[in-house]
């Protein structure tokens, strides 16, 4: 809890990055990560990639700070501001993680597939260990509920799963708020080859579909 | 007229949003007798298409089995509508009530819908377990941004004693006005005790 | 993005407060905050800010901008301005309407500092809905928000996006010369979402 006191979180908080760099960060950067990931995530149509490293940190920095805080019985004070900014961050974490599981649920045939591709071409999963076991349960359990609803069915339709076929995707389309964080050149804003130059902390409306891939570099943010 | 018991049972869903109705079973059966009723009459005719389908007599079986395969398909599609959007109804009150429903909305699902609930609801509860490494972080409390440490509340029934997580006891009348830690005040806003006064 | 969401974003702004009390230094995760020293000013969050006053243990000290000459320029400038002008603070809303709802009486004259904000306010959201009235009007599927602040922005969710995305998948369909599927009656299954059945 003292600002001195430095977080190690592995690169892996970097996606792509393949140094093997540890990235030292203060606890006040990754609450800064964690709160762009909530506004990135809340935004997006699509799900992305987990910041497990950083909602583990935040959490260990909280029963951190609740072990402590019993010590302070005679301050009343210092408690009640220690007690709100745990309030903040722990809905901060809740907020960013409940989004999250909500796309899981609405996408979650989709989301597994992709994950499932991921995996195959050795690429970082998007889901943290268990987010993905929660979309295994919730897809069998959604598997069993039609079979057991539909049963009495003639054979082939049983047999054939029907209700996979109606897969339901994000719209990756949808219009999002963005905002630049460094200087960007040449993003698509229009298949028929539109191309616009953006400034650090300008803000556009534009197709997520455009975008999408500024996200995971970091380059822009939603908003 | 066939579909129109699976129309009517996406109208029940319709007028009823956000809530769950009883489980229609007598109309979920019909749908689904509908469904097996086309599949055979398509079974015979395309039994009987090999002698007659282009035969003399000119009778061509085709678009009859297009039509019907037509209502099978739509049949199908409204009792997955019909069955998707009652589960994600059951999904929204698991976050609201927790893991035990009110006897009122238990009465209205089917055995199997029941069996989901209980699924999904240990699912939910595990994965909320693993979030860290003590203990887990219960995600269905801290629903929105914390205003003010203390709200408050006004008590809209006679509760009873409740005790607060510092061990202190408050009687909790109808009409009664308290001060309290927001946290401490959630649950029971949730369940219709208090209500939050905004001034 | 709901009110209470952006307020929980803009809360982070730092602003001034005279404590009337002593305490050392507090050690947040997000940072030191303190020695609070009384009658000496110093920077906390807007969240600590009002907490302390609402205990009456501070008292505020509004930002430069928080002033009604400052602040009628501001509106001349707007009302001059074709496009956006920045405004002095990124969550200046939030700030006003925090500090004008708790801490008035630290602020002089209170008053017509609300009423010149509410006034910058409108001719913004006139702005807005003009600005927004001709992107749709020409089908775009871009634009520059740029000096809008989030709250304002949160103020087209979700209409303008919606709209554009509406716009977006007729000129798709138009240039894929496609028929329109025929699952019209029977989307509820996908009723926010677009499905793609294979």
């Amino acid at each position: 809890m003292n600002e001195s006191e430095e977080i190690n979180i592995s690169n892996e908080v970097n996606s792509d990055e393949s140094d093997s760099d540890e990235l030292i960060l203060t606890a006040a950067q990754v609450i800064q990560i964690m709160e762009e990931a909530w506004s990135n995530e809340k935004f997006a149509p699509e799900i992305l990639p987990h910041k497990y490293e950083i909602v583990e940190c935040i959490l260990g920095q909280i029963s951190h700070v609740e072990e402590n805080l019993s010590n302070l019985i005679n301050d009343d004070l210092r408690r009640s501001i220690h007690q709100m900014e745990l309030d903040r961050l722990r809905y901060l974490v809740s907020s960013y993680l409940r989004t999250r599981l909500e796309k899981i649920e609405a996408f979650v045939c989709c989301i597994l597939k992709e994950e499932d591709e991921r995996a195959s071409r050795n690429k970082l999963s998007y889901l943290s260990p268990s987010e993905l076991e929660f979309a295994k349960a919730y897809r069998d359990g959604l598997d069993q509920h039609f079979t057991d609803t539909l049963k009495l069915l003639p054979a082939e339709i049983l047999n054939n799963k029907i209700w996979q076929n109606e897969i339901i995707t994000p719209n990756l389309d949808a219009f999002v708020f963005a905002k630049a964080k460094s200087q960007i050149e040449g993003v698509m804003i229009e298949r028929d080859e539109e191309f616009v130059d953006l400034e650090k902390g300008s803000q556009v409306i534009i197709s997520y579909s455009n975008i999408s891939n500024l996200i995971t570099n970091d380059k822009v943010s939603l908003i | 007229m066939f579909g129109d018991s699976a129309y009517t049972l996406i109208k029940e869903l319709d007028r009823n949003p956000g809530t769950l109705p009883p489980y229609n079973n007598e109309l979920v059966g019909e749908v689904k007798k509908e469904i097996c009723h086309l599949v055979q009459q398509n079974h015979a005719d395309s039994m009987a298409n090999d002698e007659s389908i282009l035969g003399e007599n000119g009778t061509n079986y085709f678009p009859t089995i297009r039509a019907r395969h037509a209502g099978v398909q739509r049949n199908l599609r409204c009792l997955l509508a019909y069955h998707y959007n009652r589960v994600k109804c059951l999904r929204t009150m698991r976050w609201e009530f927790g893991s035990i429903l009110p006897p009122d909305i238990k009465a209205n699902l089917s055995s199997i819908e029941t069996n989901w609930f209980s699924k999904y609801s240990s699912m939910l509860a595990k994965y909320m377990r693993s979030i860290s490494e003590d203990g887990g972080l219960n995600l269905t409390v801290d629903l929105n941004p914390p205003k003010a440490l203390y709200i408050e509340v006004k008590c809209l029934v006679d509760y009873g004693q409740y005790e607060l997580s510092d061990g202190s006891v408050l009687l909790l009348k109808e009409n009664s006005r308290h001060f309290l830690p927001r946290n401490e005040c959630e649950d029971l806003i949730r369940q219709g005790v208090f209500q939050h006064i905004v001034t | 993005m709901n009110p209470d969401e952006v307020e929980f974003i803009g809360e982070k702004q730092l602003i001034s407060i005279i404590p009337t009390f002593n305490s050392s230094t507090i050690h947040l995760v997000s940072g030191d905050i303190g020695p609070f020293r009384a009658s000496l000013p110093l920077n906390v969050p807007l969240w600590i800010a009002i907490n302390l006053k609402q205990q009456r243990k501070c008292k505020i000290q509004p930002p430069d901008w928080m002033d009604v000459t400052r602040l009628e320029q501001i509106k001349d400038d707007e009302k001059s301005s074709r496009t956006f002008t920045k405004m002095p603070s990124e969550h200046y809303m939030i700030e006003a309407k925090l500090l004008l709802g708790y801490a008035a009486d630290d602020i002089s004259r209170a008053d017509e500092i609300r009423t010149v904000i509410k006034d910058i306010w409108d001719i913004r959201m006139s702005k807005i809905r003009s600005s927004v009235d001709m992107l749709i009007k020409n089908g775009g599927s871009y634009a520059a928000v740029d000096n809008l602040t989030l709250m304002e922005i949160n103020t087209m969710r979700p209409l303008l996006p919606q709209a554009m995305d509406q716009i977006h998948r007729m000129k798709k369909e138009r240039s894929h010369l496609r028929p329109p599927t025929q699952n019209t009656t029977l989307s509820l299954l996908n009723s926010s979402h677009t499905s793609t059945s294979k």
